[in-house]
């Protein structure tokens, strides 16, 4: 399945469904078994040939999104992130709300109509609203009553040398590369994980997880770049172009230390692009792994994103691929 | 063409003030079927001439857009920008921008600090000029191969529909009363009119109505009509400063001439077509300042659209106030008369 395709269905934590759909069929006919588990998790077998080892691999399905409160007297519709959206990058932009996928803009004052106090104001979830062009709260709340999940219009555009841009890449990389391992057949019996709920507290791996009997778990992510502007050297993350990035730590984990040291030597003996995350920043699926029944290894490779939780992600698409043949390498090792 | 075809691909095109020859030639192509003949001017102002034997009445909307040119390229290949006319910094982060580099147009990024490397500091203060940087996905080297100070750079072009006739686009302001002025110049085509009108549609609004300057002193009319967009009622707005976003609005105050706003007024009741008052105590803001005193002056109205975020590429107006502003407008014209010279200040 094309990442473009990935990328452009919506699915917010919670409201994975369409996601879930497309992953199950493109993933039926790869693997031994699939099913969907009590979290709404894609679990997706393929037996080895050998079955010398248990592993298994996840990439979450859910992505950053919004979700309608109510509407104002005057028909405007209120509203609150699903995941971490920081409101400044939300302003101005174009979204599709609820099932009806209705479209609808978030508006703020003018320029020429705010005062100085105005101009330095954040403006937050509170005064923030979606405008379809409803004229009252009954027909505004009509087509996209509270509990509609909204969803930024945006498109997937390659861009620059080799980058592309989108809403979504986190974690619709990992997806897509899953999907990719599930093509090949190994000695190890393989398990990939499409999870639900990353972005709202790790809850869909949490359920993968206790099902799991894994030997070790490799987590398929998209992580904060921030390579650029202004952003200190000390919380550059990571770069894009500089391959996949294999963590030794986050918010969330501690990867196992020989795992991350294995993940490197493999890389550069295949001559795969790799770097290591620096910071500790943000946290994922793999705690959810890591401390679930009597615990797992676990080692978390990233794509590198810049602008992540926001309508206009950006990766470069080498490093997509080199996530990809990590993955692959470290499965077909005897 | 539709008028909702035009809008679509006339909002679509690059025009920030100072750089606005596509959009001229897209509009100057658009008047050519309803006008006698069209001319684009050194600055790009398009005029579209309508011949007539009476009064001679120029009606303006500027075709430029606010936005920004690329002030500097940092070390790693980011671009600073700077503000073309009012562009709001806070609507920036996260859209997706057009770069019109000399060797064609590149897609860019407005980068945001994503929120898992934001300090509490961040959150409590907007991202201005000085922080904000366009991505353009390629190696700094790459960046200064393709792309130099100065180059424009446009908000994204999106052209959405909303429920109730309302349409989100960039560039609203004011390439919808563009549209206006052409949908009015077809519908002449069927009314009889004394008038000799130039539609002009106006370079260099957003930084001071120089394109207004120009064409007023070239054309020497006798009335003038500018049409633009006014502020549409949106929370949080001051008292007084916004009309509903569902029908016309014209203005009243020193800079514009009363009689001709009664006979707008009179044009519009008689036709059952709703136009709203707002007052304007001093300048209008608008092309209506300039070409009012053109010359030894020139009696102007002001007829304006009322459109939600100004200066975003999330603009919303009426298309229902829209269809009727042509309706006025043409109306207006087709009654514009010889005698009225004797009335204008008794």
């Amino acid at each position: 399945m094309e990442l473009k395709t990935l990328c452009e269905l919506n699915g917010a934590s919670g409201n994975e469904g369409a996601v879930r759909k497309a992953i199950l069929e493109a993933a039926r006919p790869l693997c031994d078994h699939v099913r969907i588990d009590r979290m709404g998790n894609v679990i997706a077998y393929k037996k080895g040939r050998t079955g010398n080892r248990r592993l298994m691999f996840s990439a979450h399905m859910d992505e950053v999104g919004f979700i309608i409160l109510d509407a104002t007297d005057d028909g405007l519709l209120q509203f609150r992130s699903v995941g971490g959206i920081d409101p400044r990058v939300i302003v101005s932009k174009y979204v599709l709300v609820g099932e009806k996928q209705v479209k609808g803009v978030i508006g703020a004052l003018a320029i020429h109509l705010q005062s100085a106090e105005d101009r330095k104001r954040v403006l937050g979830y509170d005064s923030l609203y979606i405008d379809i062009g409803a004229k009252t709260k009954d027909e505004a709340l009509a087509d996209c009553p509270p509990g509609s999940y909204v969803y930024f219009d945006s498109s997937y555009q390659p861009f620059g040398d080799g980058c592309v841009v989108s809403k979504a890449l986190d974690d619709r990389v990992g997806c897509y590369n899953l999907l990719r391992l599930l093509e090949n057949s190994y000695d190890a019996d393989v398990t990939c994980a499409f999870v639900t709920q990353e972005e709202v507290g790790l809850r869909g791996a949490h359920g993968a997880a206790f099902d799991a009997g894994a030997d070790a778990v490799i987590v398929l992510e998209g992580t904060t770049a921030g390579d650029m502007g202004d952003v200190e050297k000390v919380r550059r993350v990571c770069e894009p172009g500089k391959g996949v990035t294999v963590s030794f730590m986050d918010n969330a984990s501690i990867a196992n230390r020989e795992l991350y040291r294995e993940l490197l030597a493999l890389a550069e003996e295949k001559g795969i692009a790799a770097q290591v995350k620096r910071a500790s920043t943000g946290g994922n699926d793999a705690g959810a792994y890591q401390r679930t029944q009597q615990g797992v290894r676990t080692c978390v490779l990233s794509v590198p994103c810049r602008y992540i939780h926001g309508p206009s992600s950006v990766v470069k698409l080498s490093d997509v691929e080199a996530q990809y043949q990590l993955a692959r390498a470290f499965a077909e090792q005897a | 063409m539709k008028t909702e075809d035009f809008l679509r691909e006339v909002t679509a095109l690059p025009g920030v003030t100072g750089n606005e020859g596509a959009a001229a030639a897209y509009i100057a192509d658009a008047f050519r079927p309803w006008v006698d003949e069209v001319e684009i001017t050194p600055l790009h102002c398009v005029v579209a001439h309508k011949k007539g034997d009476g009064p001679k009445v120029l009606v303006c909307a500027h075709l430029d857009e606010i936005g920004m040119m690329v002030s500097a390229i940092e070390e790693d290949g980011s671009l600073r920008l700077q503000s073309v006319g009012g562009v709001d910094p806070r609507v920036l982060p996260g859209m997706r921008v057009r770069v019109y580099a000399q060797g064609g147009m590149l897609l860019g990024v407005v980068g945001a600090t994503p929120p898992h490397l934001l300090k509490d500091a961040d959150r409590k203060s907007n991202y201005t000029w000085d922080t904000l940087y366009v991505d353009l996905g390629m190696s700094p080297e790459q960046v200064r191969e393709k792309v130099r100070p100065g180059d424009t750079v446009c908000f994204e072009a999106r052209y959405v529909e909303l429920k109730n006739g309302r349409v989100a686009t960039k560039t609203a302001d004011d390439r919808a009363c563009v549209a206006i002025m052409l949908a009015a110049a077809e519908r002449l085509n069927a009314l009889r009119h004394h008038a000799d009108i130039y539609f002009v549609a106006t370079c260099q609004e957003e930084i001071g109505s120089w394109g207004a300057l120009v064409s007023g002193f070239a054309l020497a009319p006798d009335y003038g009509v500018a049409f633009d967009v006014c502020h549409a009622d949106t929370p949080g707005a001051p008292a007084n400063s916004t009309s509903k976003i569902t029908s016309l609005v014209t203005s009243k105050g020193p800079y514009l001439n009363p009689f001709l706003v009664k006979k707008l007024e009179e044009t519009a009741k008689s036709n059952g077509i709703e136009l709203q008052v707002s007052v304007d105590p001093r300048s209008t803001a608008t092309d209506a300042d300039e070409l009012s005193v053109t010359r030894a002056g020139v009696p102007t109205v002001l007829l304006s659209l009322p459109i939600k975020y100004m200066h975003t590429n999330v603009e919303t107006f009426d298309m229902h106030a829209l269809t009727e502003g042509a309706r006025l407008l043409a109306l207006y014209l087709a009654q514009v008369e010889q005698s009225w010279e004797d009335e204008l200040w008794n």
